[in-house]
C-alpha cells in the first residue's frame, strides 16, 4: 500500500559482531515513508542490535545505513536529530513530571515543545504532573512514545513496545501507533507478537540467527504459506501470521 | 536547523543543570543528608564536652633548649596536665582558640639566670578555675624540684597573666570539619551511586539517542553539585552563627573557594568509582575504603595533633585534611588567601589527580 513512497531508511549488508559472535549477519532492508515496518524474530535473533545500530547506539562492523539521506556511521549526530527512539529497557529520570521531562528532552534538540500537545498525542494529558514511576505499564510505554516525538522525527523506532502489557493496553497502544503513522511518520517496530505485527505492519522482516529469512507484507506471507499446502488443524482462518513465523523459525523455545 | 545547532548546547547545559537541581531537591533523602544530618551531628557532638577528661590542656614553649628539658619532663609527669610542646606562635594561637588552658613559656634566659621567672598565660576571665588551678600546680612542681635540688631547675615563680582568648568551643572546631565531610560524601557517594543507577536503569542510553553530548550532561551534573555545595556551606555557616554560637570570622568567598575546590576533588573520585562499578553493590565498599580512613584521620572530629607522629605526617597529605584544615583556619582564625595557600595547592594537586582518574576510568556503558 505504501510501497510507492520514497525510501527513508536503507540498510545494506549490516554486520555487527560481539567478540566471536555475529549478532547481525548481513542484514539488508529498506523502509518507505509513512510505512509501519516490523522486525520479528525469536529472542537473540538480532532485532534489537539491528535497531541499535540504526539508532547510532552501536558501532557497525560492516555495511551501510542511510537514514533520510544521511550516513548513520559518519553523520551520527545529524541522524540523532531526525529519529525518535523508544528503547526496550530505557527509563526516565525520577522526580521530574511528565511535562518537565518532555520540555527537557525537547531542549536536547534545541526545541521548545508544548508538553500538553505531546501528551494529548498519547492520551496522557491528565497525567502531566505525574512522575514516570506513578504510571502503569501501558502509560509508561505511551509516555516513552511521546518522548520519542519531541523532535518531530522522520522515523520512529519502537523496540518491543507492548511486551509485558495486558491485551487492553496493547490494543490501546496499537491505536496510538496507527494514529502517529496517519500523521505522516514512518515507524520501525520490533515485536514478539504475531497478531500485533499482522494488525499494525505494512511489511515485516523475520529475523533468525542474525539474518533476515523472509520479508513481505503479512497477508502475502500467509497466502504464500497456504499456497504451499499449509492448513491449520482447526480451521477458523486458513492460517495466521504466527503460523508463518513458527514454520520459518521452528518451535524450540530459545532463551536470551 | 543550523540555528539550533549553535544555540542549543549552552541552553541545554543550563536546562540540564536546572533539571538536576529539581531532581536533587525533590529527593527527601538529599535534604536529609546534605543539611539536616550534618547539622544534627554538629549539634549533638557540640553538646558533648571533649575536654580531655577533665585534664588541663597545657602548652609548653621551651625556648631554653636542653636546659629546659628537665623541667619539661617534670611537668609531663603531672597527671593533671595534658602537655603539648610547640613553638610560641603556635601555642599562643591555640590558646587564643581555646584549645589550650595554659601556655607556659620557658624563656631562653632561663638557662643561665638564677632569678629567672616563668610565665604561664591563660584566659583568667573565661576560665578562672582552670587557670588558677593550673598555676598552683605549676608552682608546686617548681617548688618540689627546687627542694629536690634537681640540676637545671631553680626555684621560680609562676606568674599567670590574663590573656583574652576567644573561648572557642568544640562546635567551632567541628562545624568546618563536618562541612568538609559532607562535601566529600556528596561528591563520592552522591555521584557514584547516582551514575551507577542511571547506567543500570538505561536512563543514560535514552539520552545518547538524542543529540546532546555526554559532556553536556557531565557539566550539568558538576554544576548542580557545586551549586549545592555552595548553598550547603552558606546555610551551615548561617545556622552556626545564628543558633550555635559559631565564632565565624572568616571570608565567605574563601570558604566557597575551598569548598568548591574540595568538591571538584571528590566529584573526580565519584566519577572514577562510577566508571569502574557495574552496580551499587560494587560502589559501596570502594567508596567506604576511600572515605572511612579520611573521616577518622583527617581531623574532621578530632584534632590531628593527637595522632602518632608518622600517622600525622601521612594524613597531612589527605585531600580531606587539606579541606578541613583550610575551612577551619578561614572560619575560626580568619586566615587569608595567602595563609591557606598550602591547602589550596594541596587540593589543586588532588583535583588534577582525581579528574585525570575520572577521565580515564569513567564509562558510559
Amino acid at each position: 500500500m505504501t510501497e510507492s513512497g520514497e525510501i527513508v531508511l536503507q540498510v545494506d549488508d549490516l554486520v555487527k559482531r560481539y567478540g566471536g559472535v555475529t549478532a547481525v549477519d548481513g542484514v539488508s532492508f529498506s523502509v518507505h515513508a509513512r510505512e509501519i515496518f516490523g522486525i520479528l524474530g525469536p529472542n537473540g535473533a538480532g532485532k534489537t542490535t539491528t535497531l541499535e545500530c540504526i539508532e547510532t547506539l552501536r558501532t557497525v562492523d560492516a555495511g551501510t545505513i542511510l537514514l533520510g539521506g544521511l550516513d548513520v556511521r559518519r553523520q551520527a549526530q545529524e541522524v540523532k536529530r531526525i529519529i525518535g527512539v523508544q528503547l526496550q529497557s530505557s527509563s526516565f529520570f525520577d522526580k521530574l513530571s511528565l511535562a518537565e521531562l518532555l520540555v527537557l528532552f525537547g531542549g536536547m534538540y534545541g526545541r521548545h515543545v508544548d508538553p500538553l500537545a505531546l501528551l494529548d498525542e498519547v492520551e496522557l494529558r491528565d497525567r502531566a504532573r505525574s512522575q514516570v514511576v506513578q504510571l502503569s505499564g501501558g502509560q509508561k510505554q505511551r509516555f516513552s512514545i511521546a518522548a520519542a516525538l519531541v523532535n518531530d522525527p522522520v522515523v520512529i523506532f519502537l523496540d518491543e513496545p507492548t511486551t509485558g502489557l495486558d491485551p487492553q493496553a496493547r490494543r490501546h497502544l496499537w491505536g496510538v501507533i496507527k494514529r502517529i503513522r496517519s500523521e505522516g511518520k514512518t515507524i520501525v517496530i520490533t515485536t514478539h507478537y504475531m497478531d500485533e505485527a499482522e494488525e499494525l505492519c505494512d511489511r515485516v522482516a523475520i529475523m533468525d540467527a542474525g539474518k533476515i529469512i523472509a520479508m513481505a507484507p503479512p497477508h502475502e506471507m500467509i497466502d504464500a504459506l497456504v499456497a504451499g499446502g499449509f492448513r491449520k488443524e482447526k480451521v477458523e482462518r486458513l492460517a495466521s501470521l504466527e503460523d508463518v513465523f513458527l514454520s520459518l523459525t521452528g518451535h524450540t523455545i530459545r532463551d536470551e | 536547523m543550523s540555528v539550533h545547532f549553535h544555540r542549543g548546547p549552552m541552553r541545554i547545559k543550563w536546562m540540564l543543570t536546572i533539571a538536576s537541581m529539581k531532581m536533587f531537591f525533590r529527593q527527601r533523602e538529599a535534604i536529609l543528608w546534605t543539611l539536616l544530618f550534618p547539622l544534627l551531628v554538629v549539634v549533638l557532638f557540640g553538646f558533648v564536652k571533649f575536654n580531655g577528661l577533665g585534664k588541663i590542656d597545657m602548652g609548653v614553649v621551651n625556648e631554653a633548649g636542653p636546659q629546659g628539658e628537665e623541667l619539661l619532663s617534670r611537668i609531663r609527669a603531672v597527671t593533671t596536665f595534658d602537655v603539648s610542646v610547640g613553638a610560641r606562635d603556635e601555642e599562643m594561637a591555640r590558646l587564643a582558640r581555646g584549645e589550650r588552658d595554659l601556655v607556659l613559656v620557658i624563656p631562653s634566659v632561663y638557662a643561665g639566670s638564677a632569678a629567672a621567672s616563668l610565665t604561664a598565660y591563660g584566659d583568667v576571665e573565661a576560665k578562672p578555675q582552670v587557670t588558677q588551678l593550673g598555676g598552683l600546680v605549676l608552682q608546686r612542681v617548681l617548688d618540689e624540684s627546687a627542694f629536690a635540688g634537681a640540676p637545671g631547675i631553680r626555684r621560680t615563680i609562676v606568674t599567670t597573666l590574663p590573656f583574652k582568648s576567644r573561648n572557642l568551643t568544640y562546635i567551632d572546631f567541628l562545624l568546618p570539619g563536618i562541612l568538609s565531610m559532607s562535601i566529600m560524601q556528596a561528591g563520592i557517594f552522591g555521584v557514584a551511586f547516582g551514575f551507577v543507577t542511571l547506567k543500570k536503569r538505561g536512563i543514560l542510553r535514552r539520552l545518547w539517542v538524542t543529540p546532546i553530548r555526554p559532556n553536556d550532561f557531565i557539566i550539568a551534573q558538576v554544576a548542580m553539585r557545586l551549586l549545592v555545595v555552595v548553598m550547603q556551606m552558606a546555610i551551615m555557616v548561617g545556622v552556626g552563627v545564628l543558633f550555635l554560637n559559631l565564632h565565624f570570622i572568616g571570608n565567605m568567598a574563601l570558604i566557597f573557594l575551598l569548598g568548591v575546590l574540595g568538591a571538584v576533588v571528590f566529584l573526580g573520585f565519584g566519577f572514577s568509582l562510577a566508571g569502574i562499578s557495574k552496580s551499587e553493590d560494587q560502589v559501596a565498599p570502594l567508596a567506604n575504603i576511600i572515605t572511612l580512613p579520611m573521616l577518622a584521620l583527617s581531623g574532621v572530629f578530632f584534632s590531628r595533633s593527637n595522632l602518632p607522629g608518622f600517622v600525622r605526617s601521612v594524613t597531612a597529605f589527605f585531600p580531606l585534611t587539606y579541606l578541613a584544615d583550610g575551612l577551619r583556619s578561614v572560619a575560626i582564625d580568619g586566615a587569608t588567601l595567602l595563609q591557606v595557600m598550602p591547602q589550596i595547592l594541596g587540593l589543586a594537586v588532588w583535583g588534577v589527580v582525581s579528574c585525570v582518574l575520572a577521565v580515564r576510568l569513567f564509562r558510559w556503558e
